[in-house]
């Protein structure tokens, strides 16, 4: 038994995956969390810190971490990367001033030794607004389709709606499951 | 058999004189183990009183001698070139001893105290460094290696400057893209009344950019608006259901309800404002803040269609991103006292 093998057993009886959700400021992370667990989102402050939740979902246990994106927290980031199975990249869609800044911030997270093999999700949020940006805009705008290191999908939600929040997360949950755990 | 009995302290007696002997050492042992715990308990109450007065005294240690140093620092262009030399040594020393005083007081410091008090000291470091080579240059055997130095100390700062340059194109290109995108935006004017109504904003997202001396009035309830480079600019928007982002904006009056509020590298600038959740500040100085105030004809239309708490205004819980320290107001931002605030709007 080889220590992959190990491991996978090891994981696979716990079904336990840790998902680290980042962005840039204001692009609705805890948002999404809180919407994704059913909570209150009226009530949201910008994110001093950083929140966790656990949450069961299709039989695992999804252990998300959102810490917050203010330009003074990103060098704390790395304080998380640690054995991190799958990163969601959340994009406010509408803001478009700051699409190099978040171009730049997640390209540099890509880069990063813990973080490879994590799944990689993009949320293109606030599809709700009518200027926000495609889904495929914001691939081109972020140059998704040179990320050869991960997995990685972009879905276009809108946290405030719940719209296809569902759909990226089970993406995720499989592309995790394909890696880790031999599917039941 | 007899032998050893003698020498051995074999207690005698019946079996039940010794389960009382045994009873009363455990009582005897737990009363003294309590009296132990307690004096433990209370030296410990003690020893957290002492941390907190000393941290407290740490820090006004630190604040008056960063004063006075920059104070003597300050006068040091007024001293005789002779004296120079002492008088950079005793700054010299006076830092190093506040350096011991630091690393002294590391363990009861908070992380986020001790790294401010270390950058503190870093910063005096180098302004001291920084006046020495202004008023002493280095003497003449030493003068090339400064010439080797110099060269490269302009050339990285070249690079800097190109790569703020670099940047600068970089974020015009991003300006530009939304020029051709937002559908619903004001960029780039000067001096003029802008004016948009409920069915031109109303679940719409807005961009204000590169304004100057203009006077903004959105009449309705966008879901989101992003502002940026606004200079001597008055902003007046009715209740938004989602977030404000605001960034490098200058002496500027914003009359705004929303339930976030994002406020970056912004000076100078006055803030009337509801906020249902809590607005933060980074990277901003001198912003003021009152309650929003601004009302025109369909507003009450306009909270109930947004679904906007009225009742709930945390205009001035604002959170500092810069500052988190928690007894202590942040130095960026200050609430307008009533009697200074504006009460009607002249439009």
């Amino acid at each position: 038994m080889g220590l992959l093998t190990i491991l996978k057993k090891m994981k696979q009886k716990e079904k336990e995956v840790r998902i680290l959700m980042l962005g840039l400021d204001n692009a609705g992370k805890t948002t999404i969390l809180k919407k994704f667990n059913g909570e209150d989102i009226d009530t949201i402050s910008p994110t001093l810190g950083f929140n966790i939740k656990t949450l069961e979902h299709r039989g695992f246990k999804l252990n998300i971490w959102d810490v917050g994106g203010q330009k003074s927290l990103r060098s704390y980031w790395r304080n998380y990367f640690e054995s991190t199975d799958a990163l969601i990249w959340v994009v406010d869609s509408a803001d478009r001033m700051r699409l190099g800044d978040c171009k730049k911030e997640l390209h540099t997270l890509l880069v990063e030794e813990r973080l490879a093999g994590a799944t990689l999700l993009v949320f293109a949020n606030k599809q709700d607004l009518p200027g926000s940006l495609s889904a495929p805009e914001i691939r081109e705008a972020l140059d998704l389709n040179s990320i050869k290191t991960h997995h990685w999908l972009i879905q276009d939600c809108s946290a405030v709606t719940g719209e296809n929040l569902l759909n990226g997360m089970d993406w995720v949950v499989n592309d995790i499951a394909s890696r880790i755990f031999t599917m039941d | 058999m007899a032998d050893w009995k003698g020498t051995i302290d074999v207690p005698n007696g019946t079996p039940d004189d010794l389960k009382s002997g045994v009873a009363e050492r455990l009582q005897k042992r737990e009363d003294e183990r309590q009296t132990l715990l307690r004096k433990r308990r209370e030296e410990q109450d003690d020893l957290d009183e002492k941390v907190q007065d000393s941290l407290h005294s740490f820090l006004e240690i630190l604040k008056s001698e960063r004063l006075s140093l920059e104070k003597s620092l300050a006068e040091s262009s007024s001293l005789e070139r002779s004296k120079l030399i002492d008088h950079f040594d005793a700054l010299s020393l006076r830092v190093q001893k506040l350096q011991r005083n630091v690393s002294e007081s590391a363990l009861f410091l908070p992380p986020y105290e001790l790294k401010t008090a270390q950058n503190v000291i870093v910063l005096l470091q180098s302004k001291i460094q920084e006046t020495r080579d202004q008023l002493l240059p280095k003497k003449k055997f030493a003068f090339t290696k400064k010439q080797n130095k110099k060269p490269a100390l302009e050339g990285k700062q070249s690079k800097d400057i190109d790569l703020n340059s670099a940047k600068n194109v970089l974020s015009k290109s991003d300006d530009d893209l939304v020029v051709e995108f937002t559908a619903c935006k004001f960029v780039d004017r000067t001096g003029e009344t802008l004016q948009k109504n409920a069915n031109e904003i109303n679940q719409k997202d807005i961009a204000l950019v590169n304004l100057a001396n203009c006077t903004v009035l959105l009449y309705g309830a966008p879901s989101a608006v992003h502002i940026n480079k606004l200079n001597k600019c008055t902003i007046f928007c009715g209740p938004v259901p989602g977030s404000i982002f605001i960034r490098d904006c200058v002496e500027c009056t914003f009359v705004l309800a929303c339930q976030q509020l994002r406020i970056h590298s912004t000076t100078n600038t006055e803030f009337y404002i509801h906020v249902t959740s809590k607005a933060i500040i980074e990277d901003c100085n001198k912003v003021k803040f009152a309650p929003y105030n601004w009302k025109y004809d369909t507003i009450e239309e306009d909270y109930n269609s947004t679904g906007l708490s009225k009742q709930r205004n945390n205009w001035d819980k604002v959170d500092d991103f810069n500052w988190l320290v928690a007894d202590v107001h942040s130095p960026n931002w200050s609430v307008i006292p009533s009697i200074d605030r504006v009460t009607s709007w002249k439009l």
